[in-house]
């Protein structure tokens, strides 16, 4: 068992607050994604957790038991880094048995251990290679063999950014080894993993903790962070996004007739827009808007409340000519650009509203054919369901700057 | 107007002992985004080296406009360079960032002005020129290096892994910047890349490389629909990799490949080149597998499915990741191979739970199979 509980962690480097007030609960058995940007914290939090550095203020609980005192070799946990740090000189089996070394275990015992983990890491009968010899993806399950020559007790493998160093096709594959492997039912391992990649959050995790600045933003399931963001920056990190300023309306029976177009099935998205209410907004586009906001977040609103409207560009839709149909969400504007991108198209549609002019991102997917029809220069409508709208109170254009300027 | 040929180029190392580039042939048309891609070691970097004249070839030739440029130095090449790590000088305010190149090559002021005031306002960073670069997080100092170079001039610009540098979510809306930027100022840029993704994503034209050859150049679309080695179609994007032997060949030019260990019977391709019995790969991408209840009424719909493979396979698990969901099937036969759908598809499969699997017999390429096909896909 290995329940981990952070209380009001605090860490400075200096002028730098690097940790700022973490609280947080792991569970056992779940595997765990800290994501965020560079800088935001995420490594010192899993040193915390190591032992590796020690917090200035707060709590570190293993299974309710305070651990802050306890060097990173008795907290009992696998760590596994970016680069592997496997000994060049080496042969696998010298590699993951080092720690047994170390720790004075006898000879028939290590290899009884290592056989173990071999196993599990479909290596058994490679014993002799060397790093040189081995693929990206045989290091890295050596690595993570070594790691798990220490969970002799508790079953918590930390992973700092394991998959960063390799070549994108492999790395997909092995966030795949990665999840089985955790999740097999000899392992049924507890892992902390962070990245700064969303995609790779959203292959593995159970939950994702989002970080920025050294604060915990959101904790939650894939599902939550992706459709029911906390605010922009959230929203903003987990893909490519188009968002619309405008001021809050009261409830206009219009609204009531947007379609729901999506997701009839999808028994998680359908829990999450039950949190969620429809929210009717003035863009200063022909017709009103509307889109969802969570529950909690979104108690005392008032009529004209300045409002931001995000629709991810995978959820904004497109089809040829101008009939604008007053039901939808939707935009009239001319395809500027067009590009192949793999799994989907990406088109750049320039739109005018209150007499400016946006760009409005949309992708579709390539393999259904219909992107022949959209061209550069085409005239075409954009709209989305409002199932797929985001609504957050204005920030302010400050905050709006800062999340998505690139500067 | 620049076009950029490399005529047999090959590059060796150490005496002859490394062979870096292996007697490669290309052509950059003027105004082309071209990507050089391959995985760490492929040659890509030597290449773009040799096309900057960083590196004299050891054998062939490299023209441009048509002139051999043997023994021109890099300054004199036409060429803006931009690097990984920004190169830009810390200790000089934004504005002489740019300008100094510019004042190296003895312009007249007003010139430089005016040249430094495009360059600026084309990146939007003109508001910062009396800054150092210090205020600037890394897309900032991209930005400034863009400048810097499009300043001096250059038709061409020459950029080594330009986006690397950047946090992944920055630099997958950057990238679509610095694309619209170099197409709007319709100049000829070679970037070299080991990132699949942000080649595909922003590359008129993309030359895979690997182990010092060219593997296959063309248009994203054309490499993506049409890789002509198992190397490329899973380099770029994510496919399946079946394996079986040629059953039958038929007589209206497909063939019946049968996948190992007893697994489903799959009419396909083209059968030039291919003999009866022979081991092939079959290949087909992750968003080419069509999913159905494994009673859906085909004979009701309208669709027309006489083009389409179909065969059963049982649904292991399923995982949603934002634009896409994946579905890890598995064959009765032992092999696994993935669907991706978009996010918000509508998912009413049950774990353990048998499916309808249609391809497209168009979607599916046949490779000749290699001897260690894992090994093959390591990308080594």
């Amino acid at each position: 068992m290995v329940n981990i509980e952070l209380k009001n962690v605090d860490k400075s480097f200096r002028d730098l607050r690097a940790l700022d007030k973490i609280n947080l609960r792991i569970k056992d058995k779940e595997y765990f994604i800290i994501l965020g940007p560079t800088g935001a914290g995420k490594t010192t939090l899993l040193k915390v957790i190591a032992g590796l550095v020690k917090q200035d203020k707060g709590k570190i609980l293993f299974d309710g038991k305070d651990v802050s005192e306890l060097t990173p070799a008795e907290r009992n946990l696998g760590f596994m880094f970016e680069n592997y740090a496997l000994f060049p000189h080496m042969n696998i089996y010298d590699n993951i048995a080092y720690s047994s070394r170390v720790h004075a275990r006898n000879p028939k015992q290590t290899k009884k251990i290592v056989d173990q983990v071999l196993m599990m890491t479909l290596l058994t009968g490679r014993n002799d290679s060397l790093p040189e010899e081995m693929s990206g993806g045989m290091k890295q399950r050596v690595a993570l063999c070594r790691a798990l020559m220490n969970l002799e007790q508790s079953k918590l493998l930390i992973l700092d950014e394991p998959l960063k160093a390799l070549d994108a096709g492999l790395r997909m594959s092995l966030r795949r080894e990665l999840l089985l492997m955790a999740k097999s039912s000899q392992l049924q391992l507890t892992v902390i993993h962070i990245t700064n990649e969303e995609e790779e959050a959203m292959m593995l995790a159970d939950r994702i903790a989002v970080m920025n600045e050294g604060k915990i933003i959101q904790v939650g399931t894939p599902y939550e962070i992706y459709y029911q963001p906390r605010n922009l920056f959230v929203a903003n990190f987990m893909s490519e996004i188009n968002y619309f300023e405008g001021k809050y309306i009261h409830e206009s029976p219009e609204i009531w007739n947007i379609h729901k177009e999506s997701n009839k099935g999808d028994k998680l998205f359908s829990e999450i827009q039950e949190k969620s209410i429809a929210v009717p907004i003035d863009i200063g586009a022909s017709s009103i808007f509307a889109g969802y906001a969570n529950k909690n977040l979104f108690k005392k609103i008032q009529q004209n409340e300045d409002l931001l409207l995000i629709v991810r560009s995978n959820h904004m839709k497109i089809r040829l000519g101008n009939r604008i149909d007053q039901k939808k969400n939707a935009l009239f504007g001319k395809i500027i650009r067009r590009k192949f991108m793999g799994v989907f198209y990406r088109f750049e549609v320039l739109v005018n509203i209150n007499d400016s002019d946006k760009n409005i991102i949309v992708t579709i997917p390539a393999s259904t054919e219909i992107h022949n029809k959209f061209r550069e220069g085409i005239k075409v409508t954009v709209y989305f369901p409002k199932e797929l709208g985001i609504i957050f109170k204005h920030p302010g254009k400050e905050v709006i700057r800062e999340v998505l300027k690139l500067e | 107007m620049p076009n950029i040929e490399l005529r047999n180029v090959t590059k060796t190392f150490d005496e002859g002992k490394v062979l870096a580039v292996d007697d490669i042939s290309l052509q950059i048309s003027d105004g082309d985004y071209v990507f050089l891609l391959g995985p760490s070691g492929c040659g890509k970097t030597t290449t773009l080296r040799i096309i900057a004249g960083l590196e004299e070839p050891t054998k062939g030739e490299v023209l441009i406009d048509g002139k051999n440029v043997k023994g021109i130095p890099p300054e004199d090449r036409d060429m803006g360079f931009i690097f990984q790590n920004f190169e830009i000088f810390q200790n000089m305010t934004v504005w002489e960032n740019v300008t100094f190149g510019l004042e190296m090559r003895g312009f007249e002021e007003s010139y430089i002005i005016k040249k430094a005031e495009e360059a600026l306002s084309i990146v939007d960073l003109l508001k910062y020129s009396e800054e150092f670069p210090s205020i600037f997080g890394n897309p900032g100092l991209q930005k400034l290096g863009i400048a810097r170079a499009i300043a001096t001039g250059a038709k061409i610009l020459i950029m080594d892994e330009p986006l690397g540098s950047l946090d992944p979510k920055v630099s997958k809306v950057f990238r679509h910047e610095l694309r619209n930027l170099i197409k709007d100022l319709g100049l000829t840029a070679i970037h070299v890349t080991h990132n699949q993704e942000e080649a595909l994503a922003i590359a008129d034209k993309i030359i895979v490389m690997r182990a010092g050859k060219i593997l296959q150049m063309g248009s994203p679309y054309n490499l993506y629909e049409k890789p002509e080695s198992i190397f490329t179609a899973n380099f770029l994007g994510e496919t399946n990799f079946l394996q079986g032997f040629i059953l039958k060949l038929l007589e209206d030019n497909k063939m019946v490949v049968w996948i190992r260990l007893g697994g489903p019977k799959i009419t396909c391709g083209n059968n030039d080149g291919f003999n009866l019995d022979d081991n092939v790969i079959i290949a087909f991408r992750y968003e080419d597998v069509y999913l159905f209840p494994r009673n859906y009424p085909f004979e009701k719909s309208q669709y027309d499915w006489k083009d389409m493979e179909f065969f059963e396979a049982k649904l292991e698990s399923s995982r949603f990741i934002g634009a896409t969901k994946r579905f890890y099937l598995k064959l009765d036969s032992g092999d696994s191979f993935v669907s991706i759908k978009p996010g918000y598809y509508e998912e009413n499969y049950s774990v353990g739970e048998y499916l309808k699997i249609a391809i497209h017999r168009k979607d599916i390429h046949i490779f000749n199979a290699p001897d260690d096909l894992e090994k093959e896909l390591s990308l080594m």
